[in-house]
């Protein structure tokens, strides 16, 4: 797959459809027309896009969960059992098929039926084909999002869109560059520009789709300005398509200040952004991830880091929170377990509906450093790619200008390296070769000097490991032992 | 030794840390990083005669992943080989006895759930390699 100018013509886009179509036999089904008349005919209340935008419009926090097992009839049910609790359902997809090796999946759906149980972390959609993700739609009356981590996931599009699934989380760097090793960042790129394109497609005709970026990245102390930067280019990439309806995300970092400072600036960087390269018929939301990083093992403490998030997506007016569960020290949570983060989210949330917090002057000083860092980013990124944002992504990871911490993909420099200051705030040891500003790195340098001093160590690779670590030990900053 | 996470997984995380803190207990360490295949494995063990794998698996496919490692250790010929493995290793939550069990019987010298501090296993790998070489006669430092 080459890099995209601009929209891709319609022509070549459906030359492009036929081979994706081909990499698995379910493929075959996928008809658009009959895929249009299917989504045409779902009621306004399973539209991901509406509810996204009802959201927004009264100010409400959405919750939502991930979820997904081997086999429909399982998936439909743990989906059923946490419908009432939650505002937007999920399908997550399992890691075979995250990686297209969907003879793995089919093996992990044959060895599930035979153990009773699911052996797959995850919903195989396209194995199981369009008639049976129909199924798992229909048994349900809340919109359902794809949330999955794949590079190049065209045929997971075409059969999730024909199936009535109306939100696709994902995009060419944020499910790459934390969710591979080897593929290149032209490859998942393009195979995203052909997702948004499809997505595009739908608008055309009068279909909501709903497309969300993925905010966390690694989940590993990322600081704001490089997850933005991400969520930014990953935007304008969507709308460059036709995408209309979209989501960008943050995950949380566990200081509340910064928290809110990143949000709101997320959201005023995107118009910024947006506006400036022509686009106005878009819709805007934003989502927060709850803590991202190792939870503590203990239920009651992990209750205690949800409420934390769900506190920041309250705070921060976040347009959805993804839901963590008390299982997640362990891994993949039971159903009761889920349920039980939905509800600790819930009475956070609610009981937080009607606070505000006040735009202190540390906030805005926060906001005002997160727009200069990202700014730096974005422009180092649009100049590199000539004012084409697909080849200027491509270029700014050659070039270190992206760095994300403690990613998989031997497309990421790998050279940044985070670590929080006295009050737990994500700031940055080493800038590799990101080019933020000298006064700003000055900041950065003043601010971890004092958690130096105060804890009496230098500040060294041990402080980041004790911040990885810090949270499901027991505190937010990782102080010495 | 080599270090690396098994399957189709790409938590990236605890791998650079497990490296730095082998690395700086000593270890030489062969880390080929995310989503590595038991033949991957055991080729860098073969290349570099290594005298453990350490395998991670933090996504739930453990199981299905980690099934036969041993036995194709034993095919290719480093059936003494010290196997460790240590992680999220199946999918949802289960007794940490029942898992370790469970992968122990599948050939696996030793078993670690998340709670196990690094320095833990840093300690045992030492252990088991000393033991190990003086069986099989050889002294020499790691």
């Amino acid at each position: 797959m080459k890099l995209f100018q601009g929209k891709i013509p319609e022509n070549e886009f459906m030359q492009m459809r036929e081979d994706a179509l081909q990499t698995w036999p379910t493929g075959q089904d996928v008809d658009l027309d009959d895929a249009i008349q299917y989504q045409r005919g779902l009621p306004d209340s399973m539209n991901f896009a509406r509810k996204m935008y009802e959201a927004d419009q009264a100010k409400q926090v959405l919750l939502q969960p991930r979820a997904g097992v081997a086999l429909v009839e399982e998936h439909i049910q743990l989906l059923k059992y946490l419908e009432p609790e939650c505002d937007l359902l999920p399908t997550t997809i399992d890691a075979y098929t995250r990686l297209n090796q969907y003879n793995e999946a089919q093996r992990g759906i044959e060895k599930s039926k035979a153990a009773g149980q699911s052996l797959l972390n995850g919903f195989p959609a396209v194995n199981h084909g369009i008639a049976e993700c129909r199924r798992v739609v229909e048994s349900l009356s809340k919109p359902v999002e794809i949330r999955h981590g794949t590079p190049d996931a065209r045929l997971l599009a075409e059969i999730s869109f024909a199936a009535g699934f109306t939100s696709y989380e994902g995009g060419g760097i944020s499910y790459n560059i934390p969710y591979a090793k080897k593929v290149p960042l032209e490859h998942s790129i393009a195979c995203w520009q052909y997702i948004d394109r499809l997505v595009g497609y739908f608008e055309e005709q009068g279909v909501n789709i709903n497309r969300e970026p993925f905010g966390p990245l690694s989940g590993t102390l990322v600081p704001p300005f490089a997850s933005h930067t991400v969520a930014l280019l990953e935007g304008l990439l969507a709308l460059e398509q036709g995408v209309r309806s979209i989501t960008l995300g943050y995950g949380q970092a566990g200081n509340m200040i910064q928290d809110i400072a990143a949000m709101m600036a997320l959201r005023e960087l995107a118009d910024e952004y947006f506006q400036q390269a022509g686009y106005k018929d878009y819709e805007l939301s934003t989502v927060l991830h709850q803590w991202m990083g190792g939870f503590p093992e203990d239920q009651a403490k992990a209750f205690s880091v949800i409420t934390w998030g769900g506190t920041a997506a309250a705070l921060s007016k976040a347009t959805k929170v993804i839901v963590k569960t008390p299982h997640e020290a362990f891994g993949i949570p039971t159903k009761e377990a889920n349920l039980e983060g939905l509800k600790c989210t819930r009475q956070i949330v609610n009981m937080l509906a009607d606070q505000e917090v006040p735009e202190t002057k540390q906030m805005l000083w926060e906001v005002d450093l997160i727009k200069r860092e990202t700014r730096a980013l974005m422009d180092a990124t649009i100049t590199l790619g000539n004012g084409n944002i697909a080849e200027g992504a491509v270029r700014a990871f050659q070039a270190g200008v992206i760095d994300i911490p403690f990613a998989p993909s031997l497309a990421n420099p790998g050279k940044m390296m985070p670590v929080r200051d006295n009050h737990g705030a994500i700031r940055i040891l080493d800038f590799g070769k990101v080019p933020i500003p000298e006064d700003i790195r000055k900041i950065h340098r003043d601010l971890i000097q004092k958690r130096a001093d105060f804890e009496r160590r230098e500040a060294s690779f041990q402080m980041v490991i004790d911040d990885i670590y810090s949270i499901s030990k027991g505190r937010l900053v990782g102080r010495p032992r | 030794m080599v270090l690396g996470v098994i399957g189709a997984d790409c938590h990236a995380v605890g791998n650079k840390i497990l490296e730095r803190v082998f690395s700086d207990a000593g270890f030489n360490v062969v880390n080929l990083g995310v989503m590595v295949s038991q033949d991957e494995y055991i080729d860098a063990a073969i290349e570099t005669g290594a005298e453990a794998i350490i395998v991670s698996s933090l996504y739930g496919h453990g199981e299905i992943d980690c099934q036969g490692f041993r036995e194709r250790c034993v095919e290719r010929g480093i059936e003494d080989i010290i196997l460790y493995v240590g992680g999220n290793l199946v999918v949802g939550k289960a007794p940490h006895e029942e898992i370790i069990t469970k992968f122990k019987a599948m050939g696996y010298d030793r078993v670690f759930t998340p709670d196990t501090p690094l320095e833990e296993c840093v300690n045992y790998l030492k252990k088991d390699i000393e033991s190990h070489r003086a069986e099989n006669g050889k002294n020499h430092q790691y």
